[in-house]
């Protein structure tokens, strides 16, 4: 806690010359904010500063300088601000875990933050600072109140006036951290049930996300998680194609993964992963002295260049590679000398990007097409949406069949070689993404909003899941390049 | 889609014994003559209906080669059904079983339903192992016996649904502790409405989403 009694220490700091002359006046008083005078008794905050009292504080004092004086408050907002910049970066980090998986989502999450923050039913600022003069009252320690009450009123009124989901957490995260102990359990819940609010309410334009929220919940394996998204949505299928009889086109990410094998791809890619983990780990315990040092450092080795790999989300231009013969040779290039193909995921591109192509010109380039009929918006999500599983699941398979490879040849692969790899799958994604909503946009572009914009969050969604995916899929080869580096190793000290 | 139970599969024996064919006539009904080398696994699945419920199988067909045998048994474990497939027209695929039917045993659990398979029995001509070879060595070890031909399609749903009949009767009389997921063997979303009252229609064998 020591971030939180620093600020306290900024935001005392700044009132300290209050604190002095509130103190020796030992009056509770100050709600009358012309005459800070002992005799005016009349202030409504009274009633709530009665406890304090008993040790006579400031906090009295401090309430209606807030109110009366605009440009004080400013002032000191901005000083406690600055002390809780490390709690208004908390704050929004947790949106940002929240929303780990929506982070290239663009105006999507906008949407969502939009549509988060209206409806999170979290009690208003006044609402708040009422709660917490309430629980400011059980306190025995008025010094305590006194900063927190201001800083409270401070900061509630800015953010909110700001209007942002980041603000209001932030000016949470403040409260929690200025109302000493006893709040901090409240506040903790507060945000607790604004986290879990704020995903309720994007899970509840997206399905998929609740794979995303399962994951942070749950210890579970990846392929664990999946199979239970992939579950849930096959008993939601079951219960509308009972009830609904005419068939609407609906696009499961997690049955389609499961379709193109990507969960089996998964499920064994972890079993050779944490196999040779427990292989690595059981070498270690057999070593001791240099030789143990010197593993120890050569694996360390490996596992740098396994956590250092940035999969920034370079800017895509949608317009190129419109037949992903660009992405072909980008993977044909980066898979050289392994010896795996990658041709079923070329060849998943490639109808991917034709599906595009097919969905953008406007004249039927499709044989099937004998109408010019056009392309509903849902059709187009659920192109997105296949293709997306499809690509993911064919990655998924490709890091599989790497293993397995890199296993039983015992050749020296790279760290390297994979993390490029990686980056480019998940460049892909996210450029079949950008042309997937372009068209989506072109498609809906006489629908409502309501209708559309969901649609373009969930093939965003869905885009940023699938690169999380993969990129889990990617850390799972870690033992797995380790076990190999260990075995050749032997093998060279045999000879 | 959805299903009861789900069951996982192995599919192991003698390389070119025909163990990726008999998944493909198995999921596709299809039959390819010549076959990519099988590289550790690759997996199929498919819906069956036993007593009334839908059965998803989720089948492992692994490499044969004798160099991928250490990754292939990692994925044993966790297997409820086993086809130990060899070639009636050669004989030393025969005569390696006891080599497969151990390292199968020692890998998995104890329960697992193992399937001995003779493949291509289309290749009677050719035939160096009888039939009763393999039914006296299926006796000997427990195990359920059928000769298929994954080229004519004989017998080759009989020999995955009679494995998962078995595995089924296993459930019923409690054998397989169905909640531990090592056995192989997933139980299906919850319904709200049970699998009982699917229309009787689907009381054929309908192909899943079965893809190689």
């Amino acid at each position: 806690m020591s971030d939180s009694e620093a600020s306290r220490t900024a935001a005392e700091g700044s009132e300290a010359p209050e604190d002095q002359d509130a103190s020796p006046a030992g009056t509770p008083d100050g709600s009358s904010p012309t005459a800070p005078d002992n005799s005016t008794d009349v202030a409504p905050t009274r009633k709530a500063r009665r406890r304090p009292e008993a040790k006579p504080a400031a906090p009295v004092e401090d309430t209606p300088k807030v109110e009366e004086q605009p440009a004080k408050t400013l002032a000191e907002s901005t000083v406690s601000q600055g002390g809780w910049g490390y709690w208004g970066s908390w704050g929004k980090s947790i949106l940002s875990t929240a929303t780990a998986t929506v982070t290239t989502v663009g105006q999507g999450l906008t949407q969502v933050i939009e549509k988060a923050e209206t409806s999170l039913g979290i009690p208003s600022p006044t609402e708040l600072s009422a709660q917490v003069e309430e629980e400011e009252k059980e306190q025995d320690s008025p010094a305590g109140g006194d900063g927190s009450d201001e800083a409270v009123k401070a900061d509630v009124d800015g953010p909110s006036a700001v209007g942002s989901a980041m603000g209001m957490l932030s000016s949470l995260t403040s409260v929690v951290q200025n109302t000493g102990k006893t709040v901090i359990t409240g506040g903790l819940d507060a945000l607790e049930f604004i986290g879990k609010k704020t995903m309720d309410v994007i899970a509840e334009g997206d399905p998929g996300f609740k794979k995303t929220k399962g994951l942070m919940n749950r210890n579970a394996t990846l392929s664990q998680v999946l199979r239970e998204a992939k579950e849930r949505e096959e008993l939601q299928t079951a219960e509308t194609e009972s009830t609904d009889s005419e068939k609407k086109v609906v696009a499961h990410y997690g049955m389609l993964f499961d379709e193109f094998q990507g969960l089996s791809h998964l499920e064994a890619l972890e079993i050779l992963s944490r196999e040779s983990e427990s292989k690595v780990k059981s070498v270690l315990s057999t070593l001791s002295g240099d030789e143990l040092v010197r593993l120890r450092e050569e694996l360390d080795g490996i596992k740098d260049s396994f956590s250092l790999v940035e999969f920034d989300d370079e800017e895509v231009d949608e317009k190129k590679d419109e037949d992903g013969s660009e992405f072909e040779k980008e993977l044909t290039e980066a898979m050289e000398g392994l010896s795996v193909s990658p041709d079923k995921l070329s060849k998943a591109c490639k109808s991917a990007c034709s599906q595009i192509t097919g969905m953008t010109k406007p004249e039927p380039s499709d044989e099937e097409e004998d109408e010019t009929k056009e392309v509903s918006v849902e059709e187009v999500h659920a192109a997105a949406i296949r293709s997306l599983a499809e690509l993911t699941a064919r990655s998924i398979e490709l890091f599989h069949k790497l293993a397995e490879m890199i296993l039983f040849s015992n050749g020296s692969t790279e760290a390297s070689v994979l993390s490029q790899l990686t980056v480019i799958l998940c460049k892909e994604l996210s450029l079949l993404s950008k042309k997937f909503t372009s068209c989506l946009t072109t498609a809906g572009s006489n629908e409502k909003r309501d209708v559309l914009n969901p649609l373009i969050t969930g093939v965003f969604l869905e885009a940023s899941n699938s690169a999380s995916y993969i990129q889990d899929a990617f850390q799972l080869l870690m033992p797995i390049l380790e076990i190999s580096h260990i075995q050749r190793r032997a093998e060279s000290s045999e000879q | 889609m959805a299903y009861a139970y789900l069951f996982k599969y192995i599919i192991i024996g003698d390389t070119g014994v025909g163990k990726s064919c008999l998944l493909l006539q198995f999921t596709d009904k299809r039959f390819q003559p010549v076959h990519d080398l099988t590289i550790g696994v690759e997996f199929g699945a498919r819906m069956i209906t036993i007593d009334g419920k839908q059965i998803k199988l989720q089948i492992w067909d692994t490499a044969g080669q004798e160099s991928f045998r250490s990754i292939t048994r990692s994925y044993y474990r966790g297997a409820a059904g086993a086809l130990l497939v060899y070639d009636i027209t050669r004989r030393d695929t025969f005569n390696h079983l006891t080599t497969w039917l151990e390292d199968a045993r020692q890998h998995s659990n104890s329960n697992m339903v193992i399937m001995l398979i003779g493949n291509k029995s289309d290749l009677e001509s050719r035939r160096e192992v009888k039939k009763e070879e393999g039914e006296a060595f299926a006796r000997e070890h427990g195990l359920i016996f059928m000769e298929t031909s994954a080229k004519t399609a004989s017998n080759v749903e009989e020999a995955f649904i009679n494995t998962a009949k078995e595995i089924y009767e296993k459930i019923q009389e409690g054998v397989f502790d169905i909640n531990n997921e090592a056995n192989g063997i997933k139980i299906g979303p919850q319904h709200p409405t049970t699998n009982s009252t699917l229309p009787s229609s689907q009381g054929g064998h309908q192909a899943g989403g079965g893809c190689c």
